[in-house]
């Protein structure tokens, strides 16, 4: 709380509005981490509460009313959202206030942000890097200060991957503790509206006050009156980790040994199942978005082209236009393993293997309190050579998606900076158990304050 | 992966693919990663087809009373008095 | 010979308050797209959530059609484009509907037969469309309305059995109280399929019959494409599965051509909304709701309580009717008598005032304090009509109507007997006439009583005392 407490004025006077204003506008020039910017667009506030008066930055996926839905995507440049998410209006009751929209993978698909169609996000460390995705907008948000956190939203890795990469924490809940009512749907049984911030306790803080839940959410579910135990005494790692790079190889390494300096036991642990987690997870995340992506027609909101030779052609060219590269070939997967046919051998395949997952973790969380792995296999990745390919990209979620396909709730936790950009690990935890994790980050200990990029100033919010 | 099967494919998902083979490579590159999971015994093991849920939420058959109509029809792409507008289907 | 096959594709509108997934009103007759908001119009980022209501009643259907009901049932995605729907797939069941296996008996010809249900789900309603020249205009007012879909297994062999089946069918929605049963207006919708086979050959290629927008209709159309698919066979060509519309100002069915398209429906579980376990209250709840069938009830009545053929018919048609009988013949009126009532006057005067059952002010207790009335001789038959309109206009007892009327009839022994002497004293020719032999006469004797009592007297009371002091 003490943390948010020091941004009580920047929204209360005229004079830490322009300052805020100011170093908001510098930063932008250099990262682009928002599609929208507005200190008065958010009538909806409480004026006491909590978190009275504190700025947040939501990303394009998730909808506040009277701010732009984008998705980062054509096909919604011009949607102006005409309702707000759960989570959104839980913030707002508690007094905070929206003041931005964050760019993002278009509909959350991407690991580099680079595939919104409407912005390039840059890394706050590195500008030549990327800021990961596809929350990248939130991350490079909060990485460089702007506010104090972000709601992003993680359907395999879309908040702790850009977590990593920019240093900052990031939090995945357990699938259906926070309400999925507002975020625009990529893969529905996945995805979860996730929190990215600098600090651990502003974390649960945001935490505690978005989960619930939702009558208009019917797959949200209540936290159990007795949330599991906080201590940890246990902490897992898979038996097989290969293909880091050198500074997550180092880093994951050094946090091995910084474990069980704490006192804690670390266990080997095996999960054969983890080898399918990459396939698995992108033909069930691809089959939900090919349905969940086919109300965008031009019919009733949206990009609309100007061929109206028939209703086909109209809707099929709208497509064509509003969707980028990276989305065709995931609706183009996702109708495919949906096929009669088809179905058997891919999409039930992937949710039977998906069963396996869970059960492995269900298993490892009768031996260890958290599970410790990296969150993806390299730091940022700059952009140009050597950078990694998008199928690269895709085979370098494995550690992220598998919390997805399991459902349990996961939190990235900065560790150190190597050659000035980040680098970050991974904790996973039982259902329920976000607080162990929050409590165990606590108990790492991480400096903070030597994690900041240059040309981060805490003097403005004084 | 032939290119008439993407074709098929793309029908269905109404899109209006120009350059199918460009996509194809991507497309066969993922689909080959897919394939790997042939090589799992799935004997014995459900679909998970809902992760965490708690069943029988069921919504009060109570209207919700505020007109949303305005703002909605304002965001149609043609309109047409009260009407969303289109080119003939028939 | 040819053997005919029939299966039958319903869907039927839920009277629930609101839509299947969201807060909207599902009222119809509103102007265009009023009933709409971003769950209805598949905004990005909504989520559906499933109506209680909706649910009860589908249970409700497919227990009265006794289906083994579901212990899990829940939504999958049904994958296709088209404008009318918003999302671009519909919210249904497929993979586990409310209910499988179950049968409805049709009494056809006096005959019963009994028609398998493959399954019953429910699933939203689309849009509608006018089209215009060169547009197509979209209302979502009807769009994520509650339907339920009722499919039968091909037991139905002709038109005939059709058309019971769905007057049946109609009446039994109706008794439960969960669809209006109206098909012109759409609320009950009904496709066919129909296959001819040599005998013993099983199922034949089937065609699908649309726009039947009436029960004759179902069997006019079945009826028609019967034979036409016997002309092609007996040509020796073959039937070509396809889909063909009912044109009822022709009475042909027509192929609808439609361009061949790819069609995958790609069902998968709908991820939005969790599996629906029905606990005991829940199913306790349905099944109090599930009252007596149509069917049942008109055995009952014919069998049990001998009503006529008509008015069994008459009563069965509409449970408003039915339990307004039973609610009456529980205050101890004969059932016939009362049954006669409702189907006689009480139809008539409800006709006549454009006034529904409901609207009527026609309860158990004023129709039962009716009937005694003119049971016990206080009330005139001829002016019955008469009470029951004022009941019917004015929200009043029938005894009150007869007091404020004057409608009471003179029970007074001493009365009556004074002016039946006076009758008698005052026409001694008519009285002549009748000891002669001419008993008819005996009504011009009633009618001068009559006078006397301006018309308040008994007339059946008066023959009787006037037989009597004349010695007949
Ligand atoms: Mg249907
Ligand atoms: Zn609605």
């Amino acid at each position: 709380m003490t943390l948010l407490k020091s941004w009580d004025r920047v929204l209360a006077d005229v004079q830490s509005r322009t300052e805020y204003q100011n170093y908001v506008t510098a930063w932008e020039s250099k990262i682009r981490s928002m599609l929208t910017f507005d200190l008065n667009r958010d009538r909806f506030g409480a004026q006491d509460g909590p978190l009275a008066n504190i700025p947040f930055a939501v990303k394009d996926n998730i909808a506040v009313r009277d701010f732009n839905l984008t998705c980062g995507s054509r096909i919604l440049e011009n949607l102006v959202s005409p309702y707000t998410a759960t989570a959104v209006e839980r913030l707002q009751a508690a007094g905070a206030r929206v003041v931005g929209k964050t760019n993002l993978d278009e509909f959350g698909m991407g690991s580099s942000t680079d595939n919104s169609a409407l912005a390039q996000t840059n890394n706050p460390w590195n500008v030549n890097a990327v800021p990961g995705g596809s929350s990248g907008g939130s991350a490079a948000a909060v990485a460089a200060g702007l506010v104090p956190f972000a709601l992003g939203s993680d359907t395999g890795g879309s908040v702790r991957q850009p977590a990593a990469f920019c240093g900052c924490f990031g939090l995945k809940p357990t699938y259906g503790t926070v309400s999925r009512f507002g975020l625009v749907a990529y893969a529905s049984s996945l995805e979860v509206i996730g929190v990215l911030s600098r600090g651990v306790d502003t974390l649960e803080t945001v935490y505690d006050i978005i989960a619930g839940r939702d009558d208009r959410d019917q797959s949200s579910v209540a936290r159990p009156q007795n949330s599991p135990a906080r201590g940890t005494a246990r902490v897992g790692i898979l038996r097989q980790i290969a293909e880091l790079s050198p500074a997550i190889d180092a880093a994951y390494r050094e946090t091995i040994e910084k474990v069980k300096s704490l006192g804690v036991e670390i266990v080997e642990i095996d999960i054969p199942a983890l080898e399918y987690v990459v396939p698995a997870y992108y033909t069930i995340a691809t089959a939900e978005a090919s349905a969940n992506l086919a109300r965008y027609t031009g019919i009733r909101y949206g990009h609309r082209t100007s061929d109206d030779s028939s209703m086909e052609q109209m809707v099929a060219a709208s497509r064509n236009e509003g969707f980028g590269d990276e989305v065709k070939l995931r609706i183009l997967l996702g109708t495919y393993v949906l096929r009669s046919g088809f179905q058997d051998q891919y999409y039930i395949r992937a949710q039977k293997i998906r069963t396996a997952i869970r059960n492995g973790f269900d298993a490892a969380f009768g031996q260890v309190d958290l599970m410790l792995t990296p969150v993806f296999p390299t730091q940022a990745f700059l952009r140009g050579e050597g950078e990694l390919t998008p199928f690269q990209q895709k085979l370098a979620d494995k550690f992220t998606a598998a919390a997805n396909l399991a459902g349990i709730p996961a939190l990235t936790v900065p560790i150190g900076v190597t050659d000035g950009l980040p680098t970050a690990m991974q904790l996973l935890a039982p259902d329920f158990a976000e607080h162990r994790m929050f409590d165990f980050a606590r108990r790492m200990g991480v400096d903070m304050a030597a994690m900041t990029p240059d040309g981060f100033d805490e003097g403005w919010r004084k | 992966m032939n290119v008439n099967e993407l074709k098929t494919t793309a029908q269905l998902a109404m899109l209006d693919i120009p350059d199918p083979e460009k996509l194809a490579q991507a497309f066969s590159e993922m689909l080959d990663n897919f394939s790997k999971m042939m090589a799992v015994d799935v004997e014995g093991l459900e679909p998970t087809t809902h992760a965490l849920a708690q069943g029988n939420r069921l919504r009060e058959d109570v209207p919700r009373g505020t007109d949303e109509s305005e703002a909605v029809l304002d965001r149609a792409p043609e309109r047409e008095d009260r009407f969303f507008k289109i080119p003939n289907v028939l | 010979m040819y053997q005919s096959f029939i299966g039958l594709e319903i869907h039927i509108h839920l009277l629930t308050r609101t839509k299947a997934f969201c807060g909207c009103t599902a009222e119809f007759g509103a102007p265009p797209n009023t009933h709409v908001c971003p769950v209805c119009l598949g905004y990005p980022g909504v989520l559906p959530a499933v109506n209680e209501e909706a649910m009860k009643m589908s249970y409700m259907v497919a227990k009265a059609l006794n289906c083994e009901l579901s212990p899990k049932c829940y939504f999958d995605r049904k994958n296709y484009f088209y404008p009318d729907m918003t999302k671009n797939y519909q919210i249904s069941q497929f993979h586990d509907p409310v209910g499988r296996n179950g049968y409805f008996d049709v009494e056809v010809d006096g005959e019963i037969k009994r028609v398998r249900i493959h399954d019953v789900h429910l699933e939203e309603d689309a849009g509608k469309m006018i089209h215009s020249g060169r547009t197509s205009l979209l209302d979502y007012n009807r769009a994520g309305t509650s339907l339920l879909e009722i499919v039968t297994e091909p037991d139905l062999v002709t038109g005939k059995d059709a058309e019971a089946f769905i007057r049946e069918f109609r009446r039994m929605v109706r008794h439960l109280g969960v669809c209006d049963g109206n098909m012109e207006e759409g609320s009950l919708r009904c496709d066919a399929n129909v296959s001819i086979n040599l005998k013993g050959q099983g199922l034949g290629t089937k065609t699908e019959v649309k726009n039947l927008n009436s029960a004759r209709f179902v069997r006019k159309a079945l009826e028609y494409e019967i034979k036409r698919q016997g002309r092609v066979l007996g040509k020796g060509e073959k039937v070509i599965q396809e889909t063909r519309l009912w044109d009822s100002d022709n009475n042909v069915t027509a192929s609808m051509r439609t361009k061949e398209k790819a069609h995958d429906y790609r069902y998968f579980p709908e991820p939005d909304m969790p599996p629906f376990c029905p606990d005991d209250a829940f199913m306790s709840e349905v099944v109090s709701r599930v009252v007596e069938l149509p069917l049942v009830k008109k055995q009952r009545y014919l069998n049990g309580l001998q009503l006529s053929v008509d008015a069994a018919e008459f009563l069965v048609e509409d449970r408003l009717f039915c339990d307004l009988f039973e609610e009456t013949c529980a205050l101890g009126g004969d059932a016939k008598q009362i049954s006669n009532w409702l189907c006689g006057d009480v139809q008539g005067q409800l006709k006549r005032a454009e006034v529904a059952l409901t609207d009527s002010h026609i309860t158990a207790a004023r129709l039962n304090e009716l009937v005694k009335l003119v049971d016990s001789g206080v009330l005139q038959r001829g002016k019955a009509k008469e009470v029951l309109e004022l009941v019917i206009a004015e929200d009043k007892d029938p005894s009150a109507v007869v007091r404020e009327k004057g409608f009471e009839q003179v029970q007074d022994d001493s009365q009556l007997d004074g002016w039946v002497s006076e009758a008698i004293d005052k026409n001694p020719q008519a009285v002549e006439q009748i000891l002669a032999g001419n008993t008819k006469t005996i009504s011009f004797l009633v009618g001068q009583v009559m006078r006397f009592s301006k018309g308040k007297a008994d007339p059946k009371k008066v023959t009787d005392k006037l037989s009597q002091a004349l010695g007949l």
